[in-house]
């Protein structure tokens, strides 16, 4: 009798974060509501302390909001869900004394899966992010992009339905970052996942997503949905369009305008 | 000079040399008198003359300080690392352990024999204590300057508290714990040492003093000596480890 309800892989319903230091508070968020549906590439974009890092943290479950609810695929997120949430920072953060294969195993050594089972998912996943000749080197061993690619490929390790990216290629080289976007595409494209992806930089942000969210400056709020109109598979000759100029600028409008 | 690391241990050579060198002349010479401090020759001499004597007395010694070495080390770091882990507990207990560190505890010796009598429990009493507040507070500290990235990281992919704690703390904290353990290892075989001097019925501090007693320096530092191979031993057996742990600093 009952159908099958369609939820939001993310669903975000006036949430708010205040910060309170020293008896001074922040209004981080102001009421957000936001409804990613399954498989969305969705990048959040916005001028510095404009909440979007905070919105990705409450979704991972890191901290929680001050006030509405936050639903992944209809259930409410009160903490950490690893195996539904993969999270992916700015900085690859890897475990310096763990070999590239085990940083990749590493979440899935948290749940207790066997170490010959979870050793061979994580050789796979490094393969996937195209680091398979380097799966015994230690972190220290590896470049800053092969570094994050290791932390893509603990982020997918548990084939988790939602992504989320934390300026993820915030401080690599530009031809790095080009590199590393194209293979985001690509796994995104392959498995269908639902992706929040945090960046500073507008080109990456329309080359990248579906959907851009603009957020202003503190107190954050959403000021502009954008849906990317152009067309899959993206190509780098895209980029000096028309339309994805015009996009650029209706973004950067908003970003102009928060900051003064 | 000192380019290459041929130089370096040419100089750190000589240097130890020029050392050992001043401390069989000096004294030769009578630039220093020998009462104060007797040439090297003659303390290798007393430690040969005296050799039944200080092996009777050496085991008492090196079971104190491993005795109390576990205790306050093991304790110290465990407790330290559990203090770290938890900012509430931190805020809690930092500024009772910093005031402790403030005592100075030779004056708690006089109770210790009191409570443990003069054999090893009262050495190893007062060195524990003497040794304990000191390595905590640099776990404490160690700890504390790790990035708490990593564990923020951890925390995302599911980790528990315990797990935070046993996977990720633990080892980043590795190369300080070092640290800690450099200290409370010295301070550990100072505390046996003064112990044995001040109230004592066998020992290397106990030898020490009975000598100096006597007068008789050359015995006095024949026990020096021995000392000094203890503490020279516990900083190589650090510096191995310390080689060892090198790949748990944060890249």
């Amino acid at each position: 009798m009952t159908q099958p309800i369609a939820h939001s892989a993310v669903s975000v319903r006036g949430v708010t974060q205040v910060f309170t230091v020293d008896g001074q508070t922040t209004v981080a968020l102001a009421p957000t509501d936001l409804e990613v549906p399954p498989g969305q590439f969705v990048a959040l974009v916005g001028p510095s302390g404009c909440g979007k890092s905070t919105l990705l943290s409450l979704v991972a479950g890191l901290r929680l909001p001050t006030g509405g609810a936050l639903l992944c695929n209809g259930e409410p997120i009160s903490g950490p869900m690893p195996q539904r949430i993969g999270m992916i920072f700015q900085e690859a953060n890897l475990l310096p004394w763990l070999t590239a294969t085990e940083n990749v195993a590493f979440p899935l050594k948290l749940r207790g899966v066997p170490k010959r089972e979870r050793l061979e998912a994580a050789r796979r996943m490094l393969e996937l992010t195209g680091l398979g000749d380097f799966a015994d080197r230690l972190p220290h061993q590896l470049s800053g992009g092969m570094k994050q690619r290791v932390s893509i490929g603990r982020g997918l390790v548990q084939d988790p339905g939602v992504l989320l990216l934390d300026e993820p290629f915030a401080a690599l080289d530009e031809q790095t970052r080009m590199v590393l976007g194209d293979e985001v595409l690509k796994i995104w494209s392959s498995t269908g996942k639902t992706v929040l992806f945090v960046t500073h930089n507008l080109s990456e942000a329309v080359y990248l997503a579906d959907r851009i969210i603009v957020f202003s400056a503190r107190p954050g709020r959403i000021v502009d949905d954008v849906p990317v109109d152009l067309p899959r598979p993206r190509t780098f000759s895209m980029m000096s369009s028309e339309r994805f100029g015009a996009l650029k600028d209706r973004i950067w409008a908003h970003i102009r305008d928060a900051d003064h | 000079m000192l380019r290459t690391p041929a130089q370096v241990r040419a100089a750190q050579l000589s240097l130890a040399v020029a050392i050992l060198l001043a401390w069989e002349l000096l004294p030769r010479l009578g630039v220093i008198p020998k009462l104060f401090v007797p040439s090297l020759s003659e303390a290798l001499g007393a430690l040969v003359e005296y050799r039944a004597e200080y092996l009777a007395h050496l085991p008492a010694t090196v079971v104190e300080i491993l005795v109390s070495y576990a205790i306050a080390c093991g304790g110290g770091v465990t407790l330290g690392m559990l203090i770290a882990s938890s900012p509430r507990a931190r805020r809690m207990a930092l500024p009772v352990l910093r005031s402790a560190y403030a005592v100075p505890m030779v004056v708690l010796y006089p109770v210790m024999m009191v409570w443990f009598g003069l054999g090893m429990g009262s050495k190893v009493g007062f060195a524990t204590i003497f040794a304990f507040v000191p390595t905590l507070l640099t776990t404490v500290a160690g700890v504390a300057s790790l990035s708490p990235n990593l564990l923020e990281t951890a925390r995302a992919f599911g980790a528990s508290r315990w797990q935070r704690i046993l996977y990720v703390q633990v080892p980043a904290s590795l190369p300080t714990l070092v640290a800690a353990l450099r200290l409370g290892g010295a301070l550990v075989i100072v505390g046996v040492t003064v112990a044995e001097m001040l109230g004592a019925v066998e020992g290397l501090g106990f030898l020490i003093t009975r000598h100096r007693t006597l007068l008789n320096s050359p015995g006095v530092y024949g026990g020096i000596i021995l000392v000094l191979v203890i503490t020279s031993s516990h900083e190589v057996l650090l510096r191995r480890l310390e080689l060892r742990v090198a790949r748990f600093r944060e890249a």
